[in-house]
């Protein structure tokens, strides 16, 4: 039987993983992977927290239909991410993070 | 009664108004004579209507109306005029004296390049000189104050090039605006006190003692000071004589007859006000009797012909203020008159030897000008013959009223003082007399031009109401013309005769001493000769008034200056202007170390931050 912790131990997986990525990772892709990591970690917590509240059961599929939404909004949102990468890239001709330190005081 | 009156009493300085911007835009035009057919239309027009407003002011004793320009909450900003007799004299001195100037000017300033100029800036002075002695309120006169102050100020910086005629200007303006400044200060305390600008309305509640004295005190001494700068009384009187820089007509119009009078006028406007403390009528009769006589020490010695009026000038305001001292309105304002008609015959006069001498005016390269110029040395005899107080001409007629309007308001002493000042006065003039037409110079004298029909006509015509008006004023109270009844509301006197041949007797000692002092030689060492050398040294530095103030500006308030200056480097420069940024910029060295330009420790940062942030508030909700 799944439980609501399963969901919160596969989420916080998720997120540590996420976090792990941002802050370990220097390619800029695998950073913004990292993000999405995170994001659908909290997708992950949302369908925990609405399937197991005790609702009614029309209202209980609502959390899922809202992290359809997350999931499209996020996938626009990357596709803009990318594309600032990919203008990144043509402006310094690297993604590497760490090269990419032009604001530093 | 109204509409028509309205009508008349707008009209003056309306007409010299449109004049004014006329000639502005004008003046430029060949040669500037549009500008000065301007200029003189609306000035004789001026004089055309103020016969009208005479005889419209005689049949109704006076004339006043008003309109609101603004209104605040209960307060109303009124915008007004008043006509009395004391106006009515005043508008015929300044219309008279500047139609004739202007027409003497369009002589004398002929060859002048700025022409134009000239009459653009004298429509101005004229309209606002007109507006300041129609105003029934205070502010408003304040406004024409200021105005006639600029006028004043342009034309004596009329030959701009010449560093000396812009220095004057600009000494004239600083130093009639301290007086300004306590003029504005007393104008706004009578404001606060009654909560009006009209002048009658602030009478009426002095005189019914709705004004606390300290009030009345206060604000009459700060008006006092007002007209002291104007009027050039001790000790602001250092502008006078070095406004004689701008040319003679604007001298005789402005430095003599006209403007200088406004402070007279504002004493005389507000002598109600004035009489309630004795303090002040005692501070008046104090600085007018000490510019009386100073100013007639000074003018004996002076080598410069138009100096020599303008400390005259300087004396007879001071004799004015003397009269107004004691009560002795009527004879202020008489003398007023009599002064302003014979002084402007003076300049005019001395611009016609000046001219004559292609520019000179320095007395002691004059000399026996009586064949040479004939005409102007009679009329020159004239204007000092009335001025120095000699029967039968109108000067001394009005010295002969203040005499006795001074000796009712204060005594004998007062009287000796002024006898001393007539000698004084009759002294000068008769040394001004003899050493430009009489005495032979050394030097050679050659009449470069004889004046033209513009610098003759006016001349004379400026001489009749000098020898007219004595005549008048001598059929003191029955009504042959009435001149005395007839303008005059306040106080009369009568006609006295001790007084009368003691200030003939006075005017002629100083005539005779002067004939002695240029006549006899007396030797280097004699002990007279020794103690005038000592005095004469005093004089010619004009009792260390211009010394005083010139260590006052050097020592004094250039130290406070700098020290000024120094806390505005110091403290605002440095520490407050450029301190600030200063601050920001090692504030930003100490942060940005901390901006490695590195995400991962942004993120890093963020994320340490944040679950900081999480636990703590994690520990509350537990806790609680």
């Amino acid at each position: 039987m799944i439980d609501l912790v399963h969901f919160q131990l596969a989420s916080a997986a998720l997120f540590s993983i996420g976090i792990y990525g941002v802050l370990a990772r220097r390619s800029s892709i695998l950073v913004l992977m990292s993000i999405e990591l995170m994001l659908n970690a909290v997708n992950v917590n949302l369908i925990g927290y609405s399937s197991f509240t005790d609702f009614g059961m029309d209202h209980r599929i609502l959390g899922q239909i809202f992290v359809i939404f997350i999931i499209t909004v996020a996938a626009a949102e990357f596709a803009l991410a990318v594309a600032i990468i990919l203008r990144l890239y043509r402006n310094l001709s690297t993604v590497n993070i760490d090269e990419i330190s032009s604001l530093k005081g | 009664m109204l509409g028509i009156a309205w009508s008349l009493s707008w009209v003056l300085p309306a007409l010299n108004l449109i004049a004014f911007l006329g000639a502005l835009a004008t003046y430029r035009i060949k040669k500037g004579i549009v500008a000065a057919g301007f200029s003189l239309v609306a000035i004789f027009a001026a004089f055309v209507v103020f016969w009208f407003l005479v005889s419209e002011v005689l049949e109704n004793g006076f004339l006043s109306d008003q309109m609101t320009w603004f209104q605040i909450a209960e307060t109303k900003i009124i915008f007004g005029f008043y006509v009395d007799r004391l106006t009515l004299l005043l508008l015929g001195l300044i219309t008279f004296v500047a139609l004739i100037v202007q027409v003497y000017s369009f002589g004398y300033m002929k060859k002048e390049p700025r022409f134009g100029w000239f009459f653009t800036v004298n429509a101005f002075f004229v309209a606002s000189m007109l507006a300041l002695v129609l105003a029934d309120n205070l502010l408003f006169l304040y406004f024409a104050w200021e105005l006639v102050g600029l006028g004043s100020y342009l034309l004596i910086g009329f030959w701009y090039e010449r560093r000396s005629a812009a220095e004057a200007a600009k000494k004239a303006f600083i130093t009639t605006r301290i007086g300004d400044v306590a003029l504005l200060i007393g104008i706004i305390v009578l404001f606060k006190s009654t909560g009006t600008f009209q002048i009658s309305t602030i009478i009426d509640y002095a005189q019914s003692g709705l004004i606390g004295s300290e009030t009345i005190l206060i604000a009459s001494i700060l008006i006092f000071l007002g007209a002291m700068g104007k009027s050039a009384q001790v000790p602001f009187h250092v502008w006078l004589p070095d406004a004689m820089e701008g040319p003679t007509p604007v001298s005789a119009l402005i430095h003599a007859a006209t403007m200088v009078v406004a402070g007279v006028y504002l004493v005389t406007r507000m002598l109600p006000l004035f009489e309630i403390s004795s303090t002040t009528m005692w501070v008046v009769t104090i600085v007018g009797m000490s510019s009386f006589l100073l100013a007639a020490c000074m003018a004996m010695v002076m080598h410069d012909i138009k100096r020599v009026l303008a400390y005259s000038t300087i004396s007879h305001l001071g004799l004015m203020m003397f009269a107004l001292g004691c009560g002795a309105a009527s004879a202020a304002v008489v003398h007023l008159l009599a002064h302003g008609v014979g002084k402007a015959i003076l300049f005019l006069c001395s611009g016609n030897v000046s001219h004559s001498l292609d520019g000179e005016t320095n007395l002691m390269k004059m000399g026996g000008l009586l064949k040479k110029l004939p005409l102007t040395a009679v009329l020159f005899l004239i204007g000092s013959i009335s001025l120095a107080g000699i029967f039968p001409l109108a000067g001394f007629f009005s010295k002969d009223e203040i005499i006795s309007g001074v000796l009712d308001g204060r005594g004998w002493f007062f009287v000796g003082v002024l006898l001393i000042g007539t000698v004084l006065s009759s002294l000068y003039l008769a040394r001004l007399w003899i050493l430009v037409f009489f005495k032979n110079s050394q030097y050679q004298t050659e009449v470069q031009h004889q004046p033209n029909v513009f610098m003759k006509i006016p001349l004379i015509v400026l001489a009749i109401p000098t020898v007219v008006f004595g005549i008048s004023l001598a059929q003191f109270n029955n009504s042959f013309f009435g001149l005395h009844a007839w303008f005059i509301e306040y106080s009369q006197h009568h006609f006295n005769f001790l007084i009368a041949i003691l200030s003939t007797l006075a005017a002629l000692l100083g005539v005779f001493i002067a004939w002695v002092m240029i006549f006899r030689k007396f030797s280097e060492n004699h002990l007279m000769m020794i103690t005038f050398k000592r005095i004469e040294h005093i004089l010619i530095r004009k009792f260390f008034f211009d010394d005083f103030y010139q260590f006052v500006i050097d020592k004094i308030i250039l130290i406070v200056a700098n020290m000024v200056a120094l806390l505005d480097r110091k403290l605002v420069n440095d520490i407050l202007v450029d301190g600030l940024p200063k601050l920001v910029y090692s504030i930003g060295r100490i942060v940005r170390v901390f901006q490695s330009g590195q995400i991962s420790h942004y993120a890093f940062a963020m994320i340490f931050f944040a679950s900081l942030i999480f636990a703590g508030w994690w520990l509350l909700v537990t806790n609680t």
